[in-house]
């Protein structure tokens, strides 16, 4: 049986509007449910690229879903999620989200049935555009109505 | 540090996985899903039996692996894949091991295999990363 297509996505914008800031505090209080020491010279932990760019973006995970016309209380799953940089991400330093929906895949698959694999690219940069990082994340979005 | 491929890292665990990381984790990712919060949602969506650990939190664990065999060292890349959850109670290890290593002129480029795993469950991250070394 052919599946209906995918949600017509790819393209869409994920750009932030406001800029966002790593506060030196927020750090500190990562880094302690991590058992990591925060860094004295003002880096933050580099898993403020994942925290940055999806707090960032101009949409929230519900959001994000529900462009992709799924609703977020059956639950993405991530997949995968990867990250280039350009430099350390710094506390107190503002940065900028730009980014959007790269690809979406329906298949199916033995343990989840039904599903589309939802892709996304995020760019941080500073404000006046210098590159920080891409990352490129995944999320499993389960369409257990079409099994 | 001499370093050569096939060296396997340093690994570095949390024992356990807490409930009240995963409560301050939502704040940090201004993501309120209640699977990281509450047990019961885990039980009645056929998810576990537990609370699961924000994703973006096991990655943090391998980053501060990487970080414990590199001071000084920057990450260029990290590509995770996951695997399988990590729920509350868990003793997770991050591990990882040397693949490749390339000179360049502003020091070295280490590869190396990266991974996340559960002691009762198995890897539940695997994937890779790059780590740009200074020179001496």
């Amino acid at each position: 049986m052919d599946l209906p297509a995918p949600p017509d996505v790819v393209g869409t914008s994920l750009s932030g509007s406001e800029p966002y800031v790593i506060s030196a505090e927020e750090n500190r209080a990562l880094c302690r449910t991590v058992d990591a020491e925060p860094a004295a010279d003002g880096r933050a932990h580099p898993i403020y690229y994942y925290i940055a760019t999806q707090v960032g973006m101009g949409q929230t995970v519900a959001g994000l879903c529900e462009v992709c016309d799924f609703d977020v209380e059956v639950g993405p799953m991530m997949a995968g999620s990867k990250v280039t940089f350009s430099s350390p991400l710094m506390t107190d330093q503002p940065y900028l989200v730009e980014g959007e929906i790269t690809s979406i895949t329906r298949k199916k698959s033995r343990k989840l049935g039904v599903m589309d694999l939802m892709t996304y690219e995020l760019r941080l940069t500073l404000p006046d555009k210098t590159p920080v990082l891409t990352t490129v994340n995944s999320w499993v979005l389960p369409r257990r109505e079409l099994a | 540090m001499k370093l050569n491929v096939g060296d396997d890292l340093k690994s570095f665990v949390i024992a356990p996985v807490t409930r009240q990381s995963m409560k301050e984790w939502a704040v940090f990712l201004h993501d309120p899903n209640p699977i990281h919060l509450d047990a019961e949602v885990v039980k009645a969506k056929g998810l576990g039996e537990k609370e699961i650990n924000q994703g973006p939190t096991n990655v943090a664990y391998i980053i501060n692996m990487l970080h414990q065999n590199f001071p000084g060292g920057e990450i260029d890349t990290l590509d995770s894949r996951f695997l399988d959850n990590v729920y509350a109670d868990d003793h997770a290890e991050a591990f990882g091991a040397v693949t490749g290593i390339l000179e360049n002129n502003s020091g070295l480029e280490v590869t190396c295999s990266i991974g996340l795993r559960v002691a009762s469950r198995g890897d539940v991250i695997s994937g890779t990363a790059v780590i740009r070394l200074p020179g001496d």
